[in-house]
């Protein structure tokens, strides 16, 4: 397989940015990928060990929007 | 409460529904700047209007910013093709910490008495790094330019 050419830069104030981004986009995925885990019919525990944290955690974070958003939501 | 307490509440409430919009959970400094321009017949959106910065203008410079910055890691935002995520349920509640700064450095430059909307603005655009002064250098605007504008601003005000 050919290497693949990432553009790194090597300015701080760059690669710091690059940073902050990822991490608002890993936030926006995680968002995105929960919904369709649970409307596609996953459970909690499934998608908490997908992500590798705990049940409670992913709970917390998203039940409340995932409910206001209508999406039914499986308990096990 | 006063008209600039009045005014502070008013953007932070704006902040926090441009945060909900993001997927944010706090308020950040870049969220504070759509508000400012999107609460007309004030100093500061007289300010950023004259520079060509509507709340659009805005949002498409932070748009870039954020493209650009997943590029230099070579990450490209379009590439996972999962729908968006719904909404939170509430707009977002707490302050981040760019948020924080703004105010904190905004609130120097008057006495409490004489704060006016043009000095939150000041704070935000007192930032070095982060999301606004790069989404602005790259939307080409000149940062300390739009600072002087703001304290001209502030200055015929009182003047």
């Amino acid at each position: 397989m050919p290497a693949v050419d990432i553009p790194v830069s090597q300015e701080p104030a760059d690669a710091l940015a690059s940073v902050a981004a990822l991490r608002r986009m890993a936030d926006q995925l995680e968002d995105a990928a929960v919904e369709q885990a649970m409307r596609a019919g996953w459970s909690w525990p499934q998608v908490a060990e997908a992500l590798g944290v705990t049940r409670q955690a992913v709970h917390k974070k998203h039940a409340k929007r995932l409910i206001a958003a209508g999406v039914t939501l499986r308990r096990r | 409460m006063t008209v600039f307490h009045k005014y502070v509440r008013t953007i932070l409430e704006q902040g926090a529904v441009e945060a909900q919009r993001d997927g944010s959970a706090a308020i950040e400094a870049h969220h504070l700047l759509l508000a400012i321009a999107s609460v007309e017949g004030t100093d500061a959106h007289r300010v950023l209007v004259s520079a060509g910065l509507d709340r659009a203008a805005i949002r498409a410079a932070l748009d870039r910013e954020f493209a650009h910055s997943l590029a230099s890691a070579g990450v490209s935002a379009a590439a996972f093709g999962l729908p968006p995520a719904s909404p939170g349920p509430k707009p977002a509640a707490d302050m981040g910490a760019s948020a924080r700064l703004a105010f904190e450095r905004g609130f120097k430059y008057g006495a409490p008495r004489s704060l006016r909307p043009a000095h939150v603005l000041l704070g935000i655009l007192q930032a070095q790094f982060g999301t606004v002064p790069r989404a602005l250098a790259l939307a080409g605007v000149d940062r300390d330019g739009l600072a002087a504008a703001v304290r001209q601003e502030l200055a015929d005000e009182t003047a």
